[in-house]
């Protein structure tokens, strides 16, 4: 089994605590996204995931094994690095032979073993080039097939895509997942890139400043944020949130627009934000009604994004790519209550 | 007339204005005077007579010359012995500072300091650790353990390891800077994933440090290469008495060329040394490049 734990994981930099305690389970075969903004402390788990920097304090388990004071070999891990971190004088096999090195596999096992996982890499025909005689995906895929090749129980990507132009990205996201899919190991997976953790993540870990903000699979953290900063940071464009105040029933917005939701586990009279998607903002729609000019149009082909200036704030909806209204028009938009979300204004939290 | 240039010719135009201030002094300060030393080989010239044309008489009496050929082995040895020595020590040296963070710019300068001190001053230090008791530094230590006394300068076999030292020395500072920012060029994720990959340290550094250093150490082995071919300063003060000796032990070819051309005002005997020189420098230049750029 190869799952992985991490309890109460902290750490810290001098007096400069960066984690504040961290837990997290891992089932054994899951692909697990730790994603959020540079600097939450989502590539420093890794690391110390990957033994290369010290836990200050807490537990990291592998396979139900403490690995806290073990070597990173020893710890039955494999890394990509987001520069790929292939050696340039090297073939391509020579690196992808470097992950086997301190293995005691006889030799003709390993030489089988290599081309295995060239075989499943389609990089058979490249094993005698060096590195920089390859693209960026090729490159990336080395850096994937000297991880492979070792048969780890848990996979670490670090940000393996950022270097790689936008359609390559797409692609190797795609084969990175169809790997993952058939080789089956444990994948723990960071990144920035809120698409990327949304379309390959089996579970999705969003950090911020050091704390992990909400847990859950893609379709919960977009429909269920735990907080504003999630709401916000999950999905594109972000989604809209607009000030207002609970009076026990109804939800008062600026410009005295007043919004029914569900009962709130807040007092009356406290500050809520409202939060809804530009793709839940539909015209036509009778519910939770905000109206409107058009300021701004993004056309996207397939849909259009309208920046609206309503009495009670800027939003953003999404409107038809074939007939979209023009800058100037006065729009009526409404969306269903149960796509209504409503956060706490000083904690951020989600009352519904 | 420039206005109606395509910007191509505008930019060969630019290219050239700045490149003539170099190209007229490469003229006049290196290429005139190599030329002519080219030429004054092929002559008799004792710097105030005229110069009469002699042919190959020069190149004859060189190769004839049981003195040159002694030279001729000596600038060899210092270059043999001085470059890889040197290297291995600055590398070794490079390799264990750049780990190191307490007092590490303290220690880089220290080790930059002889590179910056004067040659002469230097040899003229290292001749007094030389001396006898009870005057010398190293004789002395031996004294102390009851060893007996070394004739560092005034023996045959030990004078050129013993002019050969603060030579090493003197330019080791600036190797080791030039590893360090060799060292330092290398990508910590290379070292990461070794760690990972659970390779032992031996094979981080022959399997990724020093084919990853090629280039750094290319530029070395060529630069003090030329450094020990060129040895002149170490020898003479630190054996003025009779520059050179003990009988012509520790004499280098420049040291002979000085000596043709200053003390024995034979300019063309010189001029062809030099000549003999210079195309030492080339081929052992063009040699290394070639050995250490391939693969």
């Amino acid at each position: 089994m190869a799952n992985l734990a991490l309890r109460r994981l902290t750490k810290s930099y001098g007096t400069t605590e960066v984690l504040h305690g961290i837990s997290l389970d891992v089932a054994d075969g899951e692909f697990v996204v730790l994603v959020g903004p540079s600097g939450c402390g989502k590539s420093t788990t890794l690391r110390m995931i990957a033994g290369l920097e010290e836990t200050t304090s807490g537990i990291i388990e592998i396979g139900g094994r403490e690995v806290n004071n073990l070597e990173p070999k020893e710890r039955d891990i494999a890394m990509v690095f987001q520069n790929y971190a292939i050696y340039p004088h090297m073939s391509v096999k020579k690196n992808i032979a470097f992950g086997l090195r301190s293995s005691k596999m006889p030799k003709a096992d390993k030489e089988k073993r290599i081309l295995e996982v060239a075989s499943i890499l389609d990089m058979v025909p490249l094993l005698d080039r060096k590195p920089n005689a390859l693209s960026g995906g090729q490159r990336q895929r080395v850096a994937i097939g000297r991880a492979m090749v070792r048969d780890p129980a848990v996979f670490l990507f670090d940000e393996p895509l950022s270097n790689l132009d936008a359609q390559l990205r797409t692609q190797m996201r795609l084969e990175i997942k169809k790997l993952h899919q058939r080789v089956g190991n444990t994948i723990i997976f960071v990144t920035h890139d809120q698409v990327e953790a949304m379309t390959m993540a089996d579970r999705i870990v969003i950090m911020k400043d050091g704390y992990i903000q909400q847990v859950g699979t893609p379709a919960e953290v977009f429909h269920k944020p735990a907080n504003t900063f999630v709401a916000r940071f999950i999905g594109a464009p972000s989604m809209n949130l607009l000030d207002g105040i609970w009076d026990g029933e109804t939800i008062t917005l600026a410009g005295d627009q007043k919004v029914r939701v569900p009962a709130l586990q807040t007092a009356a009279g406290s500050k809520v934000l409202l939060g809804a998607r530009a793709d839940d903002l539909k015209a036509g729609n009778p519910n939770t009604v905000l109206s409107g000019k058009v300021m701004l149009r993004e056309p996207l082909g397939s849909e259009t994004l309208i920046y609206v200036d309503t009495a009670s704030g800027e939003i953003i909806a999404k409107a038809d790519g074939r007939t979209p209204p023009q800058v100037g028009d006065a729009v009526t938009l409404g969306a269903d209550p149960e796509n209504i979300h409503v956060f706490d204004a000083k904690t951020g939290e989600a009352l519904t | 007339m420039y206005r109606n240039l395509t910007i191509r010719q505008k930019q060969i135009v630019w290219a050239w204005a700045f490149l003539a201030i170099p190209v007229l002094f490469y003229t006049v300060i290196r290429f005139y005077p190599t030329g002519n030393a080219i030429l004054i080989s092929f002559q008799n010239w004792n710097l105030l007579g005229s110069r009469t044309w002699a042919g190959l008489e020069n190149y004859e009496k060189l190769w004839n010359d049981p003195v040159f050929w002694k030279v001729f082995q000596n600038t060899f040895v210092y270059l043999l012995l001085g470059t890889p020595i040197s290297l291995v020590l600055s590398f070794i040296i490079a390799y264990h500072l750049d780990k190191l963070r307490f007092m590490h710019g303290f220690l880089r300068m220290l080790y930059f300091l002889p590179f910056m001190t004067s040659a002469v001053a230097m040899a003229w230090v290292w001749r007094w650790f030389y001396q006898d008791v009870p005057i010398g530094l190293f004789n002395n230590i031996l004294a102390g353990f009851g060893i007996p006394q070394i004739k560092f300068l005034q023996s045959t076999t030990n004078a050129l390891p013993a002019v050969l030292a603060p030579a090493v020395w003197a330019g080791l500072g600036f190797q080791v800077i030039i590893f360090m920012a060799g060292l330092r060029a290398i990508p910590t994720s290379y070292y990461e994933a070794a760690k990972i990959d659970g390779v032992g340290w031996w094979t981080v550094l022959t399997q990724i440090t020093i084919p990853l250093l090629r280039p750094t150490i290319v530029f070395i082995v060529v630069f003090s290469s030329i450094g020990f071919l060129r040895i002149f300063d170490h020898v003479f003060n630190m054996t003025t008495n009779n520059p050179g000796g003990p009988l012509n032990a520790t004499k280098p070819l420049v040291l002979m060329i000085y000596d043709t051309a200053f003390n024995g005002f034979d300019m063309g005997y010189a001029a062809a040394q030099t000549v003999v020189l210079f195309t030492i420098l080339l081929i052992v230049s063009l040699i290394q490049l070639r050995l250490l750029r391939s693969t």
